[in-house]
């Protein structure tokens, strides 16, 4: 018995009818085209899938699309703006934080998030953040930098 | 050639696709009509399958086609390596994509479902119904050589499938002369890479014209096109392979029987098919990697000098691995490439492939040479610790020096060039190893930590070239100079995240004094660029970039004639020079390369243009070419090269193990690294020390346990611990060296599997500088390490005098 729900992504309001047992990474990927949050482990473990839900970061292979019924979403096509690429996105380009691009677009929006909360990360608050992440290629070196320069970017942009 | 872009780390163009969500993955497309697939895999490790009955699955609305062993009977999958030259002890007759009759190993694919969507798909499975008669299972190598163990291939007799000797110099005298025989016993657990994205294809065969295009998560394009015809007996020419992104690797995606499924089933439906793996099948169905062990014995003198290596090398393949995997070719592999930086005369080698009732086995960074590399770097130190000299004395005496290269090893390797004695003099340096030891002295008076330093080296052969097989070399690349000038750069390699996009256009860019922005690369495409062997033994910097040079090169040849022409001069006045032919003693007469190349294509067009014998014979701005290395090897009877670049490097790694817990960190790593001719140092740098993580975190936390039933206990990331954040490594010193290559056009060497080799060595030697005694036992986990603790304790090899 399908459902209709109704979202607002990336600023847009959408709707898509899905079975109750649907992920929400699903509706977001094969409904609504939204491909840019991945398919990974399916068991909340590496965050491929991470999007931004009601202000929170979130896995959405974790969560029945019906639970997203009104919720407000982000996800990684939303962040950049117009031919520019956000701060942070721009920080992972520079500090070179990207091989293989599949945790990526995950990793991003748990980094912008935390540098909403925490400007002034240190080195292991970025690593307690992006714990719910698997990178397999970088060995998160650069990925710890670029959250770090990306926290610092973002700061000054709204200072 | 004067070099701009070459050396300069630029930005990666692949990053703003990927950072945005606009990459494509295979996942990520979706097709008209699109069916998904899921599989059924075998809950035994060893049984006969006495019936399948799908009718209850067929019933289900959605499902639009199932297949069983039955229906595969007539599809016997085309073999991945075949030894003609080698004596390969068992060849499996037959294998197929599917179970027939009998299940191998818990996880088998034995039945798969097509439906309309993935739900439904796995719904199914779990109305399929299957008798199974379970068999005893093969758990064990030891199990596997025992009298009376259960044979997996019956025909063989026995449970080997592959056992190559291999021999050079006088090995018996060797030892007879040696001041001391010491024997070594290393090996390595089962473990592997498990990328992000898995396993996907998507197929999509057209009933009426006969055409299967597929898109798959690859490390190839072109041979997956021979292997999908031959095995679904489709002719080759109707057969597309595209592979766009790709969500990680590292040697695991080199087969495709599993992705001969869904061809099979869009074949037998005329819909496009789609498969996508759940992580459980990534660690179910394979590939897996290492699991092997080393008996060696060392013959030296006192003074060092290595005389003679013996060893017997076994590994456990899982399976048979020539149709599904490539494993078999690690064990020749190794025998050719263990003998690292030394001089090491003579041996004798005995290696074996056994089979087991697991999952197959493949490639993984770096495909059998790490293996043998660890294996000299490990023997070096505890031979050096046995003998009371320094683990670099002993390094310095056994190198191939400077002066000798291009060196051939007596196990057939030919060596392009280095500085063996430089880079491990620079690294020893770098890290400073009296303050080291100061600091191993104070944290060890205060008790809690031990801390050990570690230092090796390597040689990593790169850019193979093997024969027999799809790991063949051969690699061609087209380029096309567009009408706005503009470049396209076709190759069918694939892009894994080695950034191959930017540093191919790089090394376009100079060739043709433009900018990386006029080239663009298409890759992954087996309709649109000449065959490729693909990206695995790092062979993008040496074959991927010969080709690209090669053809600019051919390229270049023409457009310079054309300019010239225009120019109204011979060929020999014109040069290029940003970006335009200019006559060189009078630069102001000069032709752009987009005004040349308009007036080709455009105004007035090649018959204005061009001169005669052009004009009637090739009027393009096109070419198309091949790389072949030199030296290539020609058969395997022979003592051959199977790789044409060697880099090579020296680290040291410190260590600490917290005597509570039995936890290892890795606080601090120096790192000297030479793979030639620079095109892009950060992308070799961050390579690298992504590299040196998946080998560490292996040996120290990763881990694929079979129980005794056979049954595979770690199926998820909950439970085999991958490295997350909290396994990262702390501060590495890197510094690059750049000895180039006489072997390749630009003098680079291949280097994607670097990180794997020395880290492994280097931090083994740290634990065993720690505690004074040698590790046999992998992996190096907090109850194992708190074992060993207790064996140096009371052997009271902790506080002994170090030599260094």
């Amino acid at each position: 018995m399908k459902k209709t729900i109704t979202m607002t992504v990336n600023g847009q309001i959408m709707k898509a009818e899905v079975e109750p047992r649907t992920l929400l990474i699903d509706c977001l990927r094969d409904q609504l085209g939204l491909s840019g949050a991945k398919v990974g482990c399916v068991v909340g473990k590496c965050g491929a899938c991470t999007i931004i839900l009601n202000g929170l970061t979130v896995k959405s292979c974790m969560m029945f699309a019906v639970q997203a019924d009104g919720a407000e979403i982000m996800t990684i096509e939303g962040l950049a703006g117009d031919g520019e690429l956000h701060p942070m996105q721009q920080a992972f380009t520079d500090k070179s934080a990207v091989q293989c691009g599949f945790c990526t677009s995950g990793m991003v929006l748990t980094a912008t998030q935390l540098a909403k909360d925490h400007p002034n990360a240190s080195e292991e608050e970025i690593k307690d953040a992006i714990g719910g992440h698997i990178c397999r290629c970088t060995g998160y070196v650069a990925i710890v930098d670029a959250i770090k320069e990306g926290c610092k970017r973002m700061s000054e942009q709204q200072g | 050639m004067a070099k701009k872009w070459v050396g300069t780390s630029i930005k990666r163009k692949e990053d703003a696709s990927m950072l945005t969500g606009e990459a494509t993955y295979v996942d990520d497309m979706q097709l008209p009509g699109m069916l998904h697939c899921a599989i059924l895999r075998s809950d035994y490790a060893h049984a006969n399958i006495k019936s399948i009955d799908v009718s209850e699955a067929r019933k289900l609305p959605g499902v639009i086609d199932i297949i069983t062993g039955e229906d595969v009977k007539e599809y016997p999958l085309a073999a991945a390596v075949e030894f003609a030259h080698f004596d390969l002890k068992s060849p499996v007759k037959q294998a197929y994509l599917l179970a027939v009759d009998r299940a191998l190993y818990a996880g088998q694919p034995i039945a798969a479902v097509a439906a309309v969507d993935k739900y439904i798909a796995e719904d199914a499975l779990d109305l399929i119904q299957v008798h199974y008669e379970p068999l005893t299972p093969v758990v064990s190598m030891e199990q596997a050589l025992s009298e009376d163990a259960p044979l997996i291939y019956e025909e063989w007799g026995d449970n080997v499938q592959m056992q190559v000797p291999s021999k050079a110099g006088d090995v018996d005298a060797a030892f007879a002369e040696a001041d001391r025989v010491i024997k070594v016993k290393i090996g390595e657990h089962r473990y592997c890479a498990f990328p992000l994205e898995g396993r996907a294809a998507i197929a999509d065969y057209k009933p009426r014209t006969g055409k299967l295009h597929t898109w798959i998560s690859s490390q190839a394009s072109s041979a997956p096109r021979a292997n999908f015809a031959k095995t679904l007996k489709i002719p080759e020419q109707n057969v597309s392979v595209t592979v766009p992104h790709v969500g990680g690797a590292f040697g695991t995606k080199l087969n495709w029987s599993v992705e001969t499924i869904p061809c099979l089933l869009s074949k037998r439906t005329g819909r496009p098919v789609k498969y996508v793996e759940n992580k459980i099948e990534t660690f179910t169905i394979g590939p897996h990697a290492r699991d092997y062990v080393f008996n060696g014995e060392v013959a030296c003198k006192n003074d060092g000098t290595i005389l003679g290596v013996k060893a017997d090398v076994m590994f456990d393949l899982g399976i048979e691995s020539s149709y599904r995997g490539t494993a078999i070719a690690k064990c020749v592999i190794l025998l050719k490439t263990f003998l690292g930086q030394y001089k090491i005369k003579n041996y004798s080698f005995l290696s074996r492939a056994i089979v087991t009732n697991k999952a197959f086995q493949c490639s993984y960074r770096a495909f059998g040479k790490e293996q043998g590399s660890r294996f000299i770097e490990r023997i070096m130190n505890i031979v050096a610790r046995e003998l009371g000299i320094s683990p670099e004395e002993i390094r310095l005496k056994n190198y191939i020096q400077p002066e000798e290269f291009p060196y051939r090893t007596t196990s057939g390797a030919l060596y392009d060039s280095g500085d063996y004695p430089g880079t491990l003099k620079r690294v020893l340096e770098m890290a400073d190893i009296p303050s080291l030891r100061k600091e191993q002295a104070r944290l060890e008076e205060e008790g809690r930590y031990l801390m050990g330093i570690g230092i090796a080296s390597f040689v990593q052969p790169s850019g193979s070239a093997v024969p027999d097989g799809y790991l063949n070399g051969m690699e061609g690349a087209t380029l096309k100079l567009l009408p706005e000038g503009g470049f396209i750069l076709s190759t069918a390699h694939c892009t894994l995240g080695q950034g191959i996009e930017t540093t191919l256009s790089q090394v376009v860019a100079d060739e043709f004094t433009v900018t990386p922005e006029d080239v663009r690369v298409i890759i992954g495409d087996s309709d649109k660029a000449p065959y490729s062997s693909g990206g695995f033994a790092s062979r993008g910097a040496a074959w991927v970039v010969g080709a690209a040079v090669t053809v600019s090169r051919k390229l270049k040849e023409k457009v310079l004639r054309f300019g010239a022409h225009v120019l109204k001069v011979e060929a020999d006045e014109v040069e290029l020079k940003d970006g335009k032919i200019q006559v060189k003693r009078d630069p102001a007469k000069s032709v752009s390369l987009h005004e040349l190349a308009t007036s080709v294509h455009f105004w007035p067009g090649a018959i204005g243009v061009l001169p005669d014998e052009f004009l009637y014979t090739d009027p393009s701005l096109d070419a198309t070419a091949y790389w072949t290395a030199p030296n290539p090897p020609v058969s395997w009877a022979a003592p051959i090269n199977l790789y044409c670049t060697h880099p090579n490097g020296a680290e040291v790694s410190t260590i600490l193990i917290d005597k509570e817990t039995g936890k290892i960190t890795v606080p601090k790593r120096f790192v000297v690294y030479d793979c030639g001719t620079l095109i892009n140092p950060d992308i070799v740098k961050h390579q690298y020390i992504g590299g040196a993580l998946q080998g560490i975190n292996g040996i120290l936390n990763e881990e694929l346990c079979y129980d005794e039933n056979g049954q595979l206990t770690t199926t998820t990331y909950m439970d085999y611990l991958i490295p997350g954040s909290h396994e990262m490594l702390g501060e590495t010193v890197f510094e690059h060296q750049e000895t180039p290559s006489p072997f390749t056009p630009l003098g680079c060497k291949g280097m994607g599997e670097a990180g794997t080799f020395c880290s492994v060595s280097s931090v083994m030697n740290a634990v065993e500088d720690a505690l004074g005694i040698t590790i046999t036992k992998t992996p190096l986990k907090p109850q194992t390490v708190l074992d060993y603790v207790k064996e140096a304790m009371e052997k009271g090899t902790l506080n002994r005098r170090r030599e260094w």
